[in-house]
């Protein structure tokens, strides 16, 4: 094991691995907001709110992030979309990431107990208003884990992004395997990276549960 | 430069091998992930903590790493431990290995969470300890894993896209073939993202048959 | 609601749409790169010695300080883009660098495609196997297990050699070549002889095949860039001839190459 080559290369795993924080915060923040826009959609009784949002889930839910990635990169320029590396890793991530989070969100608002949605009902609440002081603050509440193992499913995907060169943690550990013929010590510098992302994460998304608990 | 689908017929026999071996690489990671699983799972209980930790911590290592990182891992690292693996067996082995964590955890669940009441019922009723398992604890552990274990897999075959990195010439990397030679990206993503969407839907329809079938069990 | 996503959705389109208004190249694609300031410029990195990635993560190498001293000749900065080199050449068509000095032989199929500048160096095909290989002659390799490079000049030729019987395996680079032969997975593999003879005497443990009549000895290497730019042409070429007037293309071919290879 060269400990001593993992000691001069580790900095520059640590640059990279603050580039696979950003694209996995801009991309959680995007899949959030497209997530909940769908799963509001999906859950209309306007057909034409719901079959768009149910195709969404479908279609990138049905297919591999790699290849939403590919079209969008590479094949983007053919119908005008010209995007850089990193702003096609966040959109192609988010959008992805975006169909999962809306099953989240659904499900939570779903599950929500239809004797609470009857009672504000009988209190005279419009539709909206159910939405708003009934079913959403205790569908935050069940849609907290979920939502953090999309997030860090996500985390862990963001490793596609090193496919179309954006200089994330696992594209430097693949041009340090190409250079240096040591795969080991270079997963590992990476993994070390991944996990402290993932952990940090973990923990936070454990607090949000705790709070948004005791709340009730 | 603008869309022309016209093309996309003259490479089909690239495409159709390489939806080949999509299918066989998400059989094979598939049958191998899920035996993974169990013996993961297996290990996880077992009763001596130096059996216990080491497998945990490896299950911790590969649940919290992404399934890239390991891919480079076991193909370019392997070698060098004495293993020389081609691209296919090194990309179902990082399939299989990634996916059989996840699915121990799944069993694990799934074994301990079957009432054991239930076994000491089948003990009672004069069944030895090895029938007790075969007939009453399995059948309903397998009831209860199906979906899960079924989402896992549906999970692996849109992964197995990812082995196209390391050079297996999947449906993924056929697509990109294409590309190299008639410069057309857009054309042939979708129509690999079609040919994946239609895989997806069968792998779904039979975890759906699977999972109405060990409902029986229950 | 339905008024919110209507809203979403024409902005998304208008967003899309700015941008891609905005990427559109204009005239002759020499004044979107003066008036930038910068030229980007693709390659593998992973290409020693004409790309590399060295310790301190920084892409090295031949092509890099080529692609560099013309950008610095044009007065404007190079912005080095690595990517896969089987997506390259579809890379440059969709706007994705302005150029690719990446060791690109200059064939008739791709001049279909692309302009090339240059040449700005010349190599020919060269077929390595394992240092303790007995193999030696062509004829040696028939029914053997080749490797080339996805993409390149040489993985057409491997293919189209029906009367060799080879096992044709494509993978992703170099490194992968190297890796593949050390293993013994594959026999040989099919590169341009300049990277492979660099690599041996690294100490990699390959040995050239003696074959000097060899199909595609010996070729023009160019820098790729999109058509219709005669003026972008006209600048790279003339700062790349100004540098091997001068003594420095000449430098830079010793230092990586140990040789002129012009």
């Amino acid at each position: 094991m060269d400990f001593a080559l993992m000691g001069r290369v580790w900095v520059y795993f640590a640059d990279a691995a603050l580039v696979t924080v950003q694209i996995s915060a801009l991309a959680i923040l995007l899949g959030l907001i497209l997530g909940a826009v769908a799963a509001l959609g999906s859950l209309s009784v306007k057909a034409y709110l719901r079959w768009p949002s149910r195709a969404y889930v479908s279609v990138f839910r049905g297919t591999p992030a790699l290849i939403q990635l590919f079209l969008l990169y590479f094949g983007g320029p053919q119908v005008g979309i010209h995007l850089d590396p990193f702003e096609a890793g966040v959109i192609g991530l988010g959008v992805n990431i975006g169909a999962y989070m809306c099953e989240s969100i659904r499900g939570a608002i779903i599950s929500v107990d239809k004797g609470q949605v009857e009672a504000g009902r009988c209190l005279g609440m419009g539709h909206v208003q159910v939405m708003r002081k009934v079913i959403l603050p205790q569908a935050a509440r069940m849609m907290v884990r979920p939502l953090g193992v999309n997030s860090i499913a996500l985390i862990k995907g963001s490793a596609i992004v090193s496919t179309i060169s954006v200089l994330e943690l696992s594209y430097t550990a693949h041009r340090y395997i190409s250079s240096t013929y040591k795969p080991f010590e270079m997963f590992i510098l990476a993994s070390i990276f991944y996990l402290i992302i993932v952990s940090i994460f973990s923990y936070g998304v454990g607090k949000i549960d705790k709070r948004v608990s005791l709340e009730n | 430069m603008g869309l022309d689908f016209s093309i996309v017929p003259d490479y089909i026999d690239i495409l159709i091998a390489g939806t080949l071996w999509t299918i066989a690489l998400t059989i094979l990671s598939i049958i191998f992930s899920v035996a993974g699983g169990v013996l993961f799972a297996i290990l996880q209980l077992n009763r001596h903590a130096a059996v216990r930790r080491p497998v945990s911590f490896i299950a911790w290592l590969f649940m919290g790493t992404p399934l890239l990182l390991q891919l480079f891992l076991i193909y370019f690292g392997l070698v060098q431990i004495g293993l020389d693996l081609n691209a296919f067996v090194a990309g179902v082995i990082a399939l299989s290995l990634h996916f059989a964590v996840y699915n121990s955890d799944i069993i694990k669940s799934a074994i301990v969470a079957v009432d054991k009441g239930q076994y000491e019922a089948a003990r009672s009723l004069g069944l030895s300890q090895l029938q007790a398992m075969r007939k009453a604890i399995v059948p309903q552990a397998i009831a209860n894993v199906t979906p899960a274990l079924g989402n896992m897999m549906i999970a692996l075959l849109k992964e197995s896209s990812l082995v196209s990195v390391i050079g297996v010439m999947e449906l993924t990397l056929s697509a990109q073939r294409a590309i190299s030679d008639s410069f057309r990206p857009f054309e042939f993503y979708i129509t690999a993202a079609a040919i994946y969407y239609v895989l997806n839907l069968g792998l779904e329809h039979g975890v759906r048959i699977a999972e109405r079938r060990s409902a029986r069990y229950r | 609601m339905s008024v919110i996503l209507k809203t979403i959705a024409a902005a998304g389109v208008l967003a899309i749409g700015i941008a891609g208004a905005a990427q559109t190249a204009d005239a002759d694609e020499l004044a979107n790169v003066k008036s930038a300031g910068e030229m980007s410029i693709a390659l593998t990195g992973a290409y020693p010695p004409f790309s590399l990635i060295n310790e301190q993560n920084q892409v090295v190498g031949f092509d890099v300080e080529v692609g560099s001293e013309i950008a610095k000749r044009m007065g404007v900065k190079a912005k080095i883009v690595t990517t896969a080199w089987d997506g390259i050449l579809a890379g440059l068509l969709a706007g994705k660098y302005d150029t690719i000095v990446g060791s690109m032989t200059a064939t008739a199929e791709r001049k279909k495609v692309v302009d090339f500048v240059g040449p700005y160096y010349r190599d020919g095909r060269a077929i390595f196997v394992s240092s303790s290989s007995s193999l030696t002659k062509l004829n040696d390799l028939k029914g053997k297990k080749v490797a080339v490079t996805l993409g390149e000049t040489h993985e057409k030729w491997a293919n189209a050699q029906k009367d060799m019987g080879w096992d044709v395996r494509t993978y992703k680079g170099l490194p992968e070549l190297i890796l593949e032969l050390k293993n013994g997975r594959v026999d040989a593999f099919i590169i341009d002889s300049i990277p492979g003879r660099v690599a041996a005497t690294k100490g990699t443990p390959i040995k050239m095949m003696n074959l000097p009549d060899l199909e595609g000895g010996n070729l023009p290497i160019g820098i790729a860039i999109r058509k219709g730019n005669p003026k972008l042409a006209a600048a790279m070429q003339a700062a790349l001839e100004s540098m091997q007037a001068d003594g420095t293309y000449e430098k830079i071919s010793l230092k990586w190459v140990g040789a002129d290879i012009r």
